[in-house]
C-alpha cells in the first residue's frame, strides 16, 4: 500500500479487551499512528470520521443486539478489509456461552418478567453475518499477533497466521503435561496456539480462549477425558465456553426447549 | 577406545570441572514426571534418575524457533545464527537420545548442509549417560540401546563409580585435565558392568518387530489400522515435538511496522497439522487425518529406511509417554502386523 491505509477499530457487544490489548501496544502505538490513518476508533479518539471508505476495519465482539448487526453491515460496507479480532468476534466467546438457551428465557431469568427493555438477540459472531477477511482469535488477543497482522498488511500482505494446537507450542515450552500427568480437562488440543501456552505454563488447564484450530477432533477430545473417568457433560462445560456456537453447529450441544 | 573409572565421590567435583569447557547443561525434575534438559546453576540439580525429557536434545540444534536472517529495506541481509559461539557442554544423554542426534546429523548434512544445526552441533560437547529402561522404552529392538560414537564421554554407572569412556579428542582432553579425579579400571569393575549389562538387557519389556517392517508397511498402505489411528489421533503435534528426529520446519516473515526491518524464521512444524501439506491453490495433499498420522508412521520406519537403510526411531518412548490419547506406537505397527 503507497498511500497510508485508512483504518477503522470497532467495537459490538463485548467488553472492550481486544481494543485495549491495542491500546496496550504501548511502545509501538506511536509506530501505529504513524503508519495507519485511524479514521474510526470511539474507544481511543474524539472527532471520529464515520462516513470516509475504509481499507482495514477491525471488529471485536459479538452480535448480540440489533444494532450490532446494523453496525457491522455499515462497517463491512464502508470497508475493504474486515478483520475479526478477538475470540467473541471469530466464535461467538463468553457472549454466546449459553447459546443453547433461547434468549427470552435467559431475559426472564437475568432480568425477571416485568422488565423487556433489552434488546437481546441470539449473540453469534462477526463471521456468522458478513464476509471476514482476517481472523485473529484470543481472549483478549495477543500483542505480538496484532502487530504481525497489522505489519503484513502494511506491506500488502495477508499475514501468515498459526493454526496448530496448544500442545504443541505447550511441548515446545517442555510444561508437564496436565492430562498425562493430572487428568486434568485442558481444552491444549483443541485450542488454536498463539498465546505460547500461557495457562498451561502457569500450571492452569488451557481453557480454550483462543477458540478451536481448524480442524477440531471432537470425538477423540471426548474419549480422551471419559477414558480418564469424566462426564461428557463436565467435558462441555469446560471445552464449549468459547466456541459454543461451533459446537452446536457440530450439533454436540442442543438447544435446550 | 580409553575406559577410565570415576568413583561416584569424584562426581560432583567432575561436573563442577565441566564449567572450564563451556556451559553445561543437565537433565534436571520439573515435575513428578516431568524432566528437561537445563543449565546447571549447581552439580546437585542433575537429575540423574531420569529417563526421557520432554524435548530431545534436538532443541540445541534445531530450534523451536529461530530467525535465520534479517534484513533491512529489502537489501543487507544479515545472516544470524543463534547461539553461534557458545560452548555448549551436554550431560547426561542417554543412547537414544545420542542416536537421534546421529539421525539428525544425516537429515541435516544430506545434499543441503543446514549450517544453522552444524553451527551448534559442532560447538557442543556430548556427555553420554547409561540408564535402566522403563516398560515405554523400546531402544533395544531399535538398535539403539547402546552406542560406540556420537558422544565425546560416556559415563556407565556401576555401584560406586561411573566407568568413563573416551570417544573424542575433546574428550580425551577433558579425561586429561580432570585425571586427579579419574582412576584405572579394573577386573572388578569389568564383572560389575557385565552384571549390570545383563540385567539391564533383561529388564526391556517392550519389543518392536521392525526385521521386515517397511515391506509389511508397503503391503498394508490401506489398512484399516490407519483409519482407526485417524479416529484416535487429535493431531495435536505433541509425539512431533517431543520426537527426537522429528525435524520438519515452517519457514515465514515476520514483518515490521515501519516496514524495513524483516525476519525470515524458521519453526518447527509437524505433518499431523492440517495444513502442512497445503500447496499453492489450495490443494491439501493429506486432508484426511487418517493420511497425516499414516504419513508420520511411514516416514519413522518406511521412507527412511528406504533412503538412508535404517529407520528414523529410536525408541526413546516420548510418544508413548506425550500421547494424551494414549496411542502407542508398538501396539501400532503390532496391528499393522495383525499380532495384536
Amino acid at each position: 500500500m503507497n498511500k497510508k491505509p485508512k483504518i477503522g477499530i470497532f467495537g459490538l457487544t463485548s467488553c472492550a479487551g481486544d481494543q485495549l490489548a491495542i491500546l496496550n501496544c504501548e511502545d509501538e502505538l506511536i509506530t501505529i499512528a504513524d503508519a495507519f490513518d485511524i479514521l474510526d476508533w470511539e474507544m481511543a479518539k474524539t472527532n471520529n470520521d464515520k462516513v470516509t471508505e475504509l481499507d482495514i476495519a477491525f471488529v471485536e465482539g459479538v452480535v448480540a443486539q440489533t444494532r450490532d448487526l446494523e453496525a457491522l453491515q455499515a462497517i463491512r460496507k464502508r470497508s475493504k478489509l474486515l478483520v475479526a479480532i478477538g475470540t467473541c468476534a471469530v466464535w461467538g466467546g463468553v457472549a454466546a456461552m449459553k447459546n443453547q438457551i433461547p434468549r427470552e428465557i435467559l431475559k426472564k431469568e437475568v432480568y425477571g418478567e416485568e422488565i423487556n427493555v433489552v434488546d437481546a438477540v441470539e449473540a453469534l459472531p462477526v463471521r456468522s453475518f458478513v464476509k471476514t477477511d482476517i481472523l485473529l482469535p484470543g481472549c483478549p488477543i495477543e500483542k505480538e499477533q496484532f502487530l504481525q497482522i497489522a505489519a503484513s498488511l502494511l506491506h500488502g500482505d495477508l499475514p501468515e497466521l498459526l493454526n496448530f494446537s496448544v500442545c504443541s507450542e505447550c511441548k515446545m515450552r517442555e510444561n508437564p503435561c496436565l492430562v498425562v500427568e493430572k487428568g486434568e480437562v485442558c481444552c491444549g488440543a483443541l485450542t488454536v496456539s498463539g498465546c505460547n501456552a500461557r495457562c498451561p505454563s502457569h500450571n492452569i488447564p488451557c481453557g480454550g480462549c483462543h477458540g478451536p484450530i481448524e480442524e477440531v477432533h471432537y470425538d477423540a477430545n471426548y474419549t480422551m477425558f471419559e477414558q480418564r473417568g469424566i462426564t461428557k457433560e463436565e467435558i462441555q462445560n469446560k471445552m464449549a465456553n468459547f466456541a459454543t456456537p461451533a459446537w452446536m453447529g457440530q450439533k454436540l450441544i442442543s438447544e435446550i426447549k | 577406545m580409553k575406559i577410565l573409572k570415576l568413583p561416584k565421590a569424584n562426581f560432583n567435583k567432575f561436573l563442577l570441572g565441566l564449567n572450564n569447557y563451556g556451559e553445561v547443561h543437565i537433565p534436571k525434575k520439573k515435575s513428578e514426571e516431568t524432566y528437561v534438559f537445563a543449565p546447571m546453576e549447581d552439580p546437585s540439580e542433575v537429575a540423574l534418575e531420569y529417563l526421557r525429557t520432554v524435548i530431545p536434545p534436538k532443541k540445541y540444534f534445531f530450534k523451536p524457533k529461530e530467525a535465520l536472517f534479517k534484513h533491512s529495506d529489502g537489501k543487507n541481509f544479515i545472516e544470524h545464527i543463534e547461539d553461534v559461539n557458545k560452548k555448549l557442554i551436554l550431560f547426561g544423554l542417554h543412547p537414544c537420545d545420542i542416536h537421534g542426534l546421529k539421525i539428525l546429523d544425516i537429515v541435516f548434512g544430506t545434499g543441503y548442509i543446514d549450517k544453522y544445526y552444524f553451527a551448534r552441533r559442532k560447538n557442543t560437547l556430548i556427555i553420554g549417560l547409561s540408564c535402566m529402561p522403563d516398560e515405554k522404552c523400546f531402544c533395544r529392538s531399535m538398535g539403539t540401546d547402546a552406542t560406540e560414537d556420537g558422544f565425546d564421554l560416556f559415563l556407565s554407572e556401576l555401584k560406586n563409580s561411573y566407568l568413563v569412556t573416551v570417544g573424542s579428542s575433546q574428550g580425551d582432553d577433558i579425561t586429561n585435565d580432570m585425571k586427579d579425579l579419574l582412576t584405572e579400571i579394573t577386573r572388578k569393575d569389568t564383572n560389575e558392568y557385565l552384571k549390570i549389562r545383563n540385567e539391564r538387557k533383561k529388564r526391556f519389556t517392550l519389543q518392536l518387530d521392525i526385521s521386515d517392517l517397511p515391506y509389511i508397511l508397503e503391503l498394508q498402505r490401506e489398512s484399516e489400522v490407519w483409519e482407526d489411528l485417524g479416529k484416535k489421533c487429535l493431531c495435536c503435534g505433541s509425539c512431533s515435538m517431543v520426537c527426537p528426529t522429528c525435524s520438519c520446519f515452517n519457514i515465514y516473515d515476520k514483518l515490521s511496522l515501519d516496514t524495513k526491518q524483516t525476519e525470515r524464521v524458521r519453526q518447527w512444524d509437524s505433518c499431523l497439522f492440517k495444513d502442512y501439506a497445503v500447496v499453492a491453490g489450495g490443494h491439501n495433499f493429506r486432508a484426511n487425518r487418517a493420511d497425516r498420522v499414516r504419513n508420520r508412521y511411514y516416514h519413522k520406519q518406511h521412507g527412511f529406511v528406504t533412503q538412508f537403510g535404517k529407520p528414523s526411531c529410536t525408541g526413546c518412548g516420548r510418544c508413548i509417554q506425550y500421547c494424551p490419547t494414549q496411542i502407542h506406537v508398538v501396539e501400532v505397527f503390532n496391528k499393522v502386523r495383525g499380532e495384536d
